[in-house]
């Protein structure tokens, strides 16, 4: 199944199945949702000719399946069984659980880096933004506050430690995704306003990441100190990390200054100072991995010429949007 | 450059003599001012002050300063980038100007700050480690006169306006007069380097010989004399004019001690420097500005001059400053050795010189009016041992045999460094009596039985003679001094203080510093935050990854594990 019409055909169920899972008002409906995001996923990322590939998306059928069970399990015993419509109670942790697992959240997230390191760049790019978005919304619906923090610190702490011994990007960038998962789990809990918010800068962040990798065809660390880059591929791949880690001049910093304000007004000192470790070494793997680019004298092979091709040219535009987005993201509150 | 900023500040003297000589004769002064913004009770004003004392001094500032750029042409006419210590040398005059026009202690404080760096920057002309090391000197000490006014300039500002003279008279007995009091004499203390503070002068000769002249002898340290006069009103009967008169009648002694042990030709000048402004402080703490002024001005002719002079003898012993080396100059180099005698002389109060009117009237002013004792002792010996260093030294240059090579060459022909010398000359002969005749109107009336006023030449003659008979030096000659070597150190190193500024203070921090450097910085701190927390970090993040790389069954195993528990707890 290599063909891009059937790649289209699937995008397209994939689409509308989010589209299902968030816009319905049964709760069914939402379960409908995820199954068909389920399966429509599966021919996107299973390629018959790659082992390595079909292995991934058995793994990602199988836990993605186990927490749909549990999720429709859970929904039919709170709401047909006890009919309880509260939030706050042990059934809400099961739902949030569930959906915890189907986002790649920590306790949950064991299978996330295995799966991620299966997949090409594109399919990555797909895993980690828009399968986000409708476990992330039934996330909102009913949730358990005391379990949920528990989880973002968990999340937040996960995806710090783990991607300090990692080498490949992709897991690199998974561990990152874990961590802001924390930072969007916790802004649900404020507004979710703010959630789509984080989420569109964390999904534009991400985009310009990816497609730099996989213009370059870049998969690990030691591959960025082998190939020549040019200036502004350096650039870019700078600002890029920086913004992701949350660095005030850039388009990342944003949400988070808004998530910090938010936690300081309400005096949540422990979560604020969680929150602030993490980022820093979160920031420390970023710089590990594009410090060579920003020094006046870096590591380069001299053979391996990297030429900047026709379809390198936004990355201009990226650099530009990255920097300037403080201002810009401003008016989408307009 | 050179030829224009001289005559650019010729000129400049020119007007300023003009306009002196109309103020005075007219009682005028000329007060400028411009409210630059008016900001919450305070009022920052731009004030210019034009009377015939800040007049007479800037004429005197411009015409040494115009005579030091053109002999400087001469001297420094090896430099490669003359042009460069030049435009130093005119920031240094602009400075000076504006700490002399203004009666506002911000103006004051960017001239005086001006002077400071200024002279830092001079000091360090010459870039060797000798000149690095009295350029920090001379910088920081001067620092902590202008951090001394910038704290005057906060207090002030309790008062409204930062234009000090308009305060004198109503507020003289405030407590924020007295606080006041007390940091302006500090801070005239380290800019004139009186006794705590005395290290830097001796230390800053290792600048160029005309910034020597200029700086060191007449305008750098006559900064801290003249803001004294101009704060006169308010200080006249507190207790820290006693301090300082203490202070600057123990610095004329010390340093005219010191000035007889060194060698060192500049160093010697310097010394005299010393003595002469401890001269100055002592006698305005006694509570005569006027003369205070008067001296201030005499020395600078003379002392210029004598700089000047040294620089030509240095530059024709071969760029040797050591007085052992030279000897029997009178006989080769006339014109300069005039020059040299001449300003000696002065320096000393021979009779109607320009040092003279000066020196002999402060020495009976102070036998006239009755203070104790010690004053009176202290100014008397001092006099005696200016006549015996400077007799000393002109033994030594002048006199004795010539020490330096078989073959040489003395060249006194230079007649671009002895113009300018012969400008100074004319007004160290003359500038005595003429500004007698201006400044005061009517003479002191002085009242001294026979031999208190003959003690001035009793005090000379004892040190004349006591200086011809320390500087017979031949080959077989044994240096007495080093029979008595603790005795003479301690009188020849300014009585240890610069050990005070220097070594004393330095020692302690540095050695504490390093004692924190090699057990914080790269000790307690690096396991506590640099490599020990990474270490920590790592060792968790590999511990994670055992977790990570497992057997996919038991993630789902534990999520089904997960579920079964709550479900206990539920259904409990």
């Amino acid at each position: 199944m290599n063909n891009n019409s059937n790649k289209m055909f699937f995008l397209f169920i994939l689409f509308f199945s989010t589209l299902i899972s968030i816009s319905s008002n049964s709760w069914f409906g939402c379960w409908i949702g995820l199954e068909i995001n389920l399966l429509s996923f599966i021919p996107l990322i299973s390629n018959s000719k790659n082992l390595l590939s079909v292995e991934t998306s058995l793994k990602y059928f199988l836990t993605q399946s186990l927490a749909s069970i549990n999720f429709l399990f859970m929904i039919l015993i709170k709401f047909s069984l006890l009919k309880n419509f509260n939030m706050n109670n042990i059934i809400s942790i099961m739902m949030n659980s569930s959906l915890l697992m189907k986002m790649g959240s920590a306790p949950f997230h064991f299978w996330f880096p295995n799966i991620v390191e299966g997949l090409s760049w594109m399919n990555n790019f797909m895993l980690m933004t828009w399968q986000k978005i409708s476990p992330m919304i039934l996330l909102s619906y009913y949730f358990n506050k005391n379990f949920l923090i528990f989880m973002i610190i968990m999340n937040l702490i996960i995806g710090s430690l783990g991607g300090l011994n990692q080498t490949s990007l992709r897991k690199l960038l998974a561990f990152s995704s874990i961590n802001n998962l924390g930072w969007m789990i916790f802004s649900i809990m404020i507004s979710e306003n703010l959630w789509l918010f984080y989420f569109l800068i964390y999904s534009m962040m991400i985009s310009m990441m990816i497609s730099l990798f996989f213009l370059m065809n870049m998969y690990f660390m030691n591959q960025l100190f082998i190939n020549n880059m040019n200036f502004f591929i350096k650039l870019n791949l700078l600002i890029n990390f920086l913004s992701l880690g949350g660095l005030p001049p850039f388009m990342g910093f944003m949400p988070k200054w808004i998530i910090i304000n938010f936690l300081l007004i309400n005096k949540f000192y422990f979560l604020i100072f969680i929150f602030m470790m993490t980022s820093l070494i979160i920031i420390y793997y970023y710089i590990r991995i594009i410090y060579s680019s920003f020094m006046f004298n870096y590591f380069k092979m001299k053979w391996v010429n990297l030429l900047m091709k026709n379809n390198m040219s936004l990355i201009n535009l990226s650099s530009f949007i990255s920097i300037s987005s403080m201002i810009l993201s401003t008016f989408i509150f307009m | 450059m050179c030829f224009n900023s001289f005559f650019f500040l010729f000129f400049f003297m020119l007007i300023n003599f003009f306009f002196f000589v109309y103020f005075i004769m007219n009682g005028l002064s000329v007060f400028f001012e411009w409210e630059i913004i008016s900001f919450n009770s305070m009022s920052i004003v731009m004030s210019i002050l034009l009377d015939w004392m800040s007049l007479l001094f800037m004429m005197f500032v411009s015409l040494i300063s115009s005579v030091v750029i053109f002999y400087s042409k001469s001297y420094m006419n090896s430099e490669l980038n003359l042009n460069r210590f030049i435009i130093l040398v005119l920031m240094f005059v602009f400075s000076m100007v504006l700490l002399i026009i203004s009666p506002n202690l911000i103006s004051i404080l960017l001239g005086w700050d001006g002077l400071g760096l200024i002279s830092y920057c001079l000091v360090i002309y010459y870039q060797n480690l000798k000149s690095y090391n009295a350029g920090m000197l001379t910088a920081l000490s001067n620092r902590i006169g202008d951090v001394m006014i910038l704290m005057i300039i906060c207090w002030v500002m309790n008062y409204g306006s930062w234009n000090y003279i308009f305060y004198f008279d109503f507020m003289k007995n405030d407590y924020v007069m007295f606080i006041i009091s007390f940091m302006i004499i500090i801070a005239a203390m380290t800019k004139s380097a009186q006794i705590p503070f005395s290290s830097w002068l001796p230390a800053a000769m290792a600048a160029p010989t005309p910034v020597s002249a200029l700086v060191h002898s007449s305008t750098l340290v006559t900064a801290g004399v003249y803001l004294l006069i101009r704060f006169n009103y308010l200080l006249i009967d507190m207790f820290f004019f006693k301090v300082l008169l203490f202070l600057s009648i123990l610095t004329m002694f010390m340093s005219g001690i010191s000035a007889n042990y060194e060698f060192d030709l500049k160093k010697i000048i310097a010394l005299s420097t010393l003595s002469q402004l401890g001269l100055m402080m002592s006698i305005l703490s006694l509570g005569f500005p006027d003369i205070a002024f008067f001296h201030l001005l005499t020395h600078a002719m003379f002392k210029a001059l004598l700089f000047m002079c040294a620089g030509v003898i240095i530059h024709m012993m071969n760029d040797i400053q050591d007085i052992r080396y030279m000897g029997g100059l009178s006989l080769y180099i006339p014109l300069t050795s005039l020059c040299l005698n001449i300003s000696n002389l002065s320096l000393c109060g021979i009779p109607f010189l320009s040092g003279f009117y000066s020196k002999d009237l402060i020495l009976e002013m102070v036998s006239f009016n009755s203070f104790n004792l010690m004053v009176f002792i202290l100014f008397y010996l001092s006099t005696g041992l200016t006549v015996f260093y400077t007799f000393r030294l002109i033994m030594y240059v002048m006199i004795n045999d010539f020490n330096l090579m078989m073959i040489y060459n003395l060249y006194d022909e230079d007649y671009i460094m002895l113009n300018s010398m012969f400008v100074l000359l004319f007004m160290s002969l003359l500038s005595g009596s003429f500004l007698s005749w201006f400044i005061f109107s009517y003479p002191y009336m002085i009242y001294l039985p026979f031999n208190l006023k003959l003690m001035v030449i009793y005090v000379s003659i004892l040190g004349s003679i006591l200086g011809f008979m320390v500087s017979n030096m031949g080959i077989y000659s044994l240096n007495k001094l080093l029979l008595s070597y603790n005795l003479s150190s301690f009188l020849c190193l300014m009585w240890f203080m610069p050990n005070l500024s220097t070594y004393g203070l330095s020692y302690i921090y540095l050695n504490f510093s390093q004692i924190l450097f090699k057990n914080i910085d790269m000790g307690w701190s690096e396991i506590y935050s640099g490599k020990g927390i990474f270490n920590i970090l790592k060792n968790y993040s590999v511990f994670y990854n055992i977790y990570q790389m497992n057997n996919f069954k038991i993630y789902l195993f534990s999520f089904i594990l997960w579920f079964m528990i709550l479900f206990i707890f539920f259904f409990i």
